[in-house]
């Protein structure tokens, strides 16, 4: 096996993990960065992201109320130390990324513009049309090519993290275009892998987003934390799952059922108003627009299309020329996919799974609990997005905790010595078999399971166990199912025996991270008896539990048995949890917040 | 533990024979490219004919009677429609070539431009043939 | 969903470079909706017909770049171009013209990649500025100016429509100056000298002919063609001016 020397190696080049190389070499040109990628940095997922990215700016916004969106938006199981510590960084960080050349959407006067997002009290979210995170990422990804000590390791396939002394010291990589194995030694890692929304049936996220990150963590014991809840973005192409950014309601797009109804109003969110009104209606939060869907859904209110209900997101009072410089891909995918030209004919949209809040447990400074590990963006669990995450907190979270990441990757590794490579080959050799075992099998017979229908079986049973609403029985059922299928993923058919671009191996090794990850969000699940953000129970645990539930659920990784579940203590510092509401019920309540506070 | 494996690689890098034939777009690229030639050759016509004024009248009284030639008039209509399609794929390429044009605030589109362009050989090819009927009569 | 199953042929160029000598057809019978892409269809043939079949996908939604192949001999991004479209009589995938094959319609980008990193592509400010003094200043009108070059998503299309990068893979090619065109007309930036040298060099931009096609084929709308033929002008500019204009002015 071959051996690469490098000092951090970051797995990952979408947002996150360019933003960390980034970081780190300014930290330590010294320092050799190996950034590992199982695509080209520009395919990272990071390239889909659209609506825009948070940062203060209008003078009369401020951090607290940045502070205060985010924790009520996550129902008050947030880091609050870490979220005052990011809203205070993101407006610097877009300022960052416009001195690197991102093409931020301008005022007349130059100065860059905002536009509002669902649940931010005022308008602060960034935006490059509605290409904002392509061109983040891009940005990033040129931007990365200045500096001569990032080595990257494009379409590289990670299989393992390599930990000796209680301390993580390095990966071990597929080269995807020869299959051959490397160990990569480092003093410190980041991951930065993104999440694994591909784990359900319908979902906005490209076909990478498969969690290798968490699983390779995970299996490593750092608990994954806040798995259970899973963001349901509300307004999805049907069938597909392909996204319609939330700025189509920034912009002032409407939501209507099958009467033409703007239903919101009826869940707490209204009143219905002519003009958008922040943190209000359309404007709402992602999870209550998603359970919404549901209800109307449930009364039968929606329209039926062959691939299930749908309400209609409509844009038509926008007009094509607004339509066009604001939401140009929209437009596109709209006319492209649908057929739909949406300055003239309302868009049908349905919930998809979009995002997961939960991950690698880390600090305030991205540290795992193993020694010389860091993590950043979704596949981490820094704390900022408790039980429902806002709209355009997470481009913002890549570069606040990308960066924070490298640095603090540089610094400890400055602070160790490299490890002993004979010890780690062996290591890595066996992690090598392991992967290969895969298709060579130990019994040397042919698999029956094929990939897909694995893959297949594991997304539907997470959407009926783990959706928009969730039922003890339903949970239990897709906790059992995800054994089986764990089961029989040690049967699992490789047909492709090649060395070059073997896909299909690759494809069984996510299979095999996407399994972890699922079990440990179901498990997570079934485990908080109440409801909160994302996750909300029909089963008789209806309220949030404050008593019993304000708490980080962490799933530890059990082998071949269910994970263990325990938890650990939310940080609270100035905003004591209180009543989640939106519309004018969440005015008044904020009204009396005030107040109590001046008493 | 076993050795390096063998890099097994082996990319395949195929041949550009015949490049043009495969697609319609390149068919008609060649055509465009080859319609050049006509516009070559009418140019040495007319420098033909200069050549001809210069050496007396006989010469370019002949040089008159040879263009009424059937055949001559056979060549210049060949000549004529393969300069009209020179001309129309010359600006249908055109917009590819110029810097963003602004008309009152907003870019013009490429339709815009290779119109604007067949607009105006229409119209000084009609001036340009006024103006030789005036002279002509 | 009353929808008939419908059957199209799918002709895909294979090619395994531990088995095959050269690329071969091979033709696939794929269930479809009309809602199908081709992507989709690919799909199909790797979870249910042939799990060996290799290509590269991610998005779904034609921003990752990572899905570009040749339809029936035209270069596109097999995520939105649909089946319906070829019905009943099916269509031939190959990988995308002018690479080298890796393995079936995985294409080997290393020279694509080489030439993106080669060009700078990175604000060279013209005036430096710290993360205090906020944000650039830069009008709508400023910004509309490279826009439409900073929209390309590096999916390599214009390459595989551009003959003369098939004919000589030295020419730098339409998507890559697009880019670096993007960046000399940023209103922050003051690197262009430094990237006129990629510009004029002998395998810059005077290798192109104007065939146009790479624009035609361009998924994003950003008329790669247009950046590499403003950039003879560019670089007739530069070569004539460095006559008149005392060394050291140029800039």
């Amino acid at each position: 096996m071959e051996v690469f020397e490098a000092d951090i190696a970051i797995i990952g080049a979408g947002g996150a993990g360019l933003r960390a190389a980034i970081a780190a070499a300014e930290t330590n040109p010294e320092l050799k960065i190996a950034l590992i990628s199982k695509v080209y940095p520009m395919r990272s997922h990071t390239v889909a992201a659209e609506g825009g990215s948070a940062g203060v700016v209008q003078t009369h916004d401020s951090l607290d109320h940045h502070f205060n969106d985010t924790v009520g938006g996550g129902d008050w199981i947030c880091e609050q130390d870490v979220v005052e510590y990011f809203v205070a960084q993101c407006t610097e960080e877009m300022v960052q990324l416009e001195h690197w050349g991102c093409p931020w959407s301008r005022k007349p006067d130059g100065h860059i513009n905002v536009r509002a997002f669902g649940g931010m009290k005022i308008e602060r979210t960034w935006f490059a049309a509605d290409k904002t995170g392509f061109h983040m990422l891009h940005t990033l990804f040129q931007t990365s090519i200045k500096y001569p000590s990032i080595q990257r390791f494009d379409e590289f396939f990670c299989v393992d993290l390599v930990v000796e002394d209680g301390r993580v010291q390095g990966v071990v990589v597929i080269e995807t275009a020869t299959g051959q194995f490397t160990l990569i030694k480092a003093k410190s890692v980041i991951i930065a892998t993104g999440g694994a929304g591909r784990v359900f049936r319908e979902n906005t996220n490209g076909g990478i987003v498969t969690g290798d990150g968490m699983a390779m963590a995970y299996r490593h014991g750092v608990p994954l934390r806040d798995m259970e809840f899973v963001q349901y973005h509300p307004t999805c192409m049907p069938g597909t799952g392909l996204l319609f950014t939330e700025a189509c309601r920034g912009e002032g797009g409407l939501l209507l059922n099958k009467d033409g109804y703007r239903y919101l109003q009826d869940y707490g969110l209204g009143p219905a108003e002519d003009k958008p009104r922040n943190k209000a209606m359309e404007l709402g939060p992602r999870d209550r627009l998603s359970q919404a869907f549901w209800y109307e859904q449930q009364k039968g209110r929606t329209i039926e299309e062959p691939h299930g209900s749908v309400v209609h997101l409509d844009l038509r009072h926008l007009g094509e020329a607004y339509l066009r410089e604001r939401l140009p891909q929209i437009y596109e995918l709209a006319e492209e996919f649908l057929g739909v030209d949406p300055a003239v004919t309302p868009i049908p949209v349905r919930p998809a799974v979009h995002y997961t809040m939960g991950g690698i447990l880390v600090d305030g400074k991205c540290a795992s609990p193993l020694s010389g590990l860091y993590a950043a963006g979704e596949c981490s669990s820094v704390g900022i997005h408790g039980a429902n995450r806002l709209g355009s907190n997470s481009l913002a979270e890549l570069c606040v905790f990308g960066k924070v990441a490298g640095i603090e990757a540089a610094k400890y590794a400055k602070s160790v010595a490299p490890g002993n490579t004979a010890s780690l080959l062996k290591q890595a050799a066996d992690s090598q078999k392991q992967a290969e075992q895969l298709v060579t099998r130990l019994d040397g017979k042919k698999g029956t399971e094929r990939i897909a229908t694995l893959r297949k079986e594991m997304a539907q049973t997470m959407e009926d166990g783990c959706g928009i609403y969730r039922l003890g029985d339903s949970m239990q059922a897709t906790c059992d199912k995800i054994n089986e299928l764990k089961q029989r993923f040690k049967n699992v058919n490789v047909e492709d025996k090649s060395s070059v671009w073997n896909t299909d191996w690759l494809l069984a090794i996510e299979l095999g991270y996407q399994l972890d990850v699922a079990q440990a969000m179901a498990y997570s699940a079934i485990n908080r008896k109440e409801s909160r953000g994302a996750h909300q129970r029909l089963d008789g645990f209806e309220a949030r539990d404050d008593v019993n539930f304000l708490k980080h659920s962490q799933a530890h990784y059990a082998g071949e048995g269910a994970p263990r579940i325990d938890y650990g203590a939310v940080k609270i510092t100035k905003s004591q949890p209180g009543t989640r509401a939106y519309g004018a019920a969440g005015e008044k309540a904020e009204q009396e917040r005030e107040q109590a506070a001046h008493v | 533990m076993r050795a390096v494996a063998p890099n097994r690689r082996r990319p395949y890098v195929r041949s550009m024979v015949g490049w043009w034939r495969k697609n319609p777009y390149f068919v008609e690229y060649m055509i465009h490219e080859g319609s050049a030639f006509f516009v070559a050759a009418y140019a040495l016509i007319l420098m033909v004919g200069l050549l001809r004024l210069t050496q007396g009248e006989a010469a370019w009284n002949g040089w008159l009677t040879a263009l009424r030639s059937p055949l001559s008039i056979a060549g210049h209509l060949i000549l004529l429609v393969a300069m009209l399609y020179h001309a129309w794929t010359w600006f249908t390429i055109m917009p590819i070539t110029l810097p963003p044009i602004f008309v009152a605030g907003k870019r013009l589109s490429a339709t815009a431009i290779t119109a604007g362009g067949l607009a105006a050989t229409l119209l000084t090819s009609v001036l340009l043939l006024l103006l030789v009927w005036r002279l002509g009569t | 969903m009353s929808e008939i199953e419908k059957i199209i042929p799918i002709e895909v160029l294979r090619y395994r470079p531990e088995q095959d000598t050269e690329p071969v057809l091979q033709t696939f019978q794929v269930p479809f909706t009309d809602d199908m892409s081709v992507l989709q269809g690919l799909q199909y043939i790797k979870d249910y017909l042939d799990g060996s079949l290799s290509f590269r996908w991610s998005c779904r939604m034609a921003i990752c770049g990572s899905c570009g192949m040749m339809v029936n001999g035209i270069p596109s991004l097999s995520c939105k171009t649909f089946l319906r479209d070829y019905y009943p009589v099916g269509l031939r995938i190959e990988a995308l013209a002018h690479f080298p094959i890796e393995r079936d319609l995985v294409i080997v980008m290393d020279d694509f990649i080489e030439k993106l990193e080669s060009i700078k592509p990175y604000i060279i400010p013209k005036k430096p500025r710290t993360l205090i003094e906020g944000e650039y200043l830069q009008t709508p009108t400023e910004r509309d100016a490279y826009e439409q070059f900073s929209s390309c998503i590096n999916c390599m299309l214009c390459y595989a429509a551009c003959p003369q990068y098939g004919l000589n893979s030295k020419f730098i090619g339409p998507g890559i100056m697009a880019l670096l065109h993007r960046y000399n007309i940023d209103s922050r930036d003051g690197g262009k000298a430094q990237r006129m040298e990629m510009v004029n060099a002998e395998d810059g931009v005077f290798d192109c002919t104007a065939v146009g096609y790479c624009s035609k084929v361009c998924p994003k709308h950003v008329d790669p063609g247009n950046a590499v033929n403003l950039n003879k002008m560019e670089s007739a500019k530069d070569y004539f001016l460095r006559f008149v204009m005392p060394k050291g002015t140029g800039k």
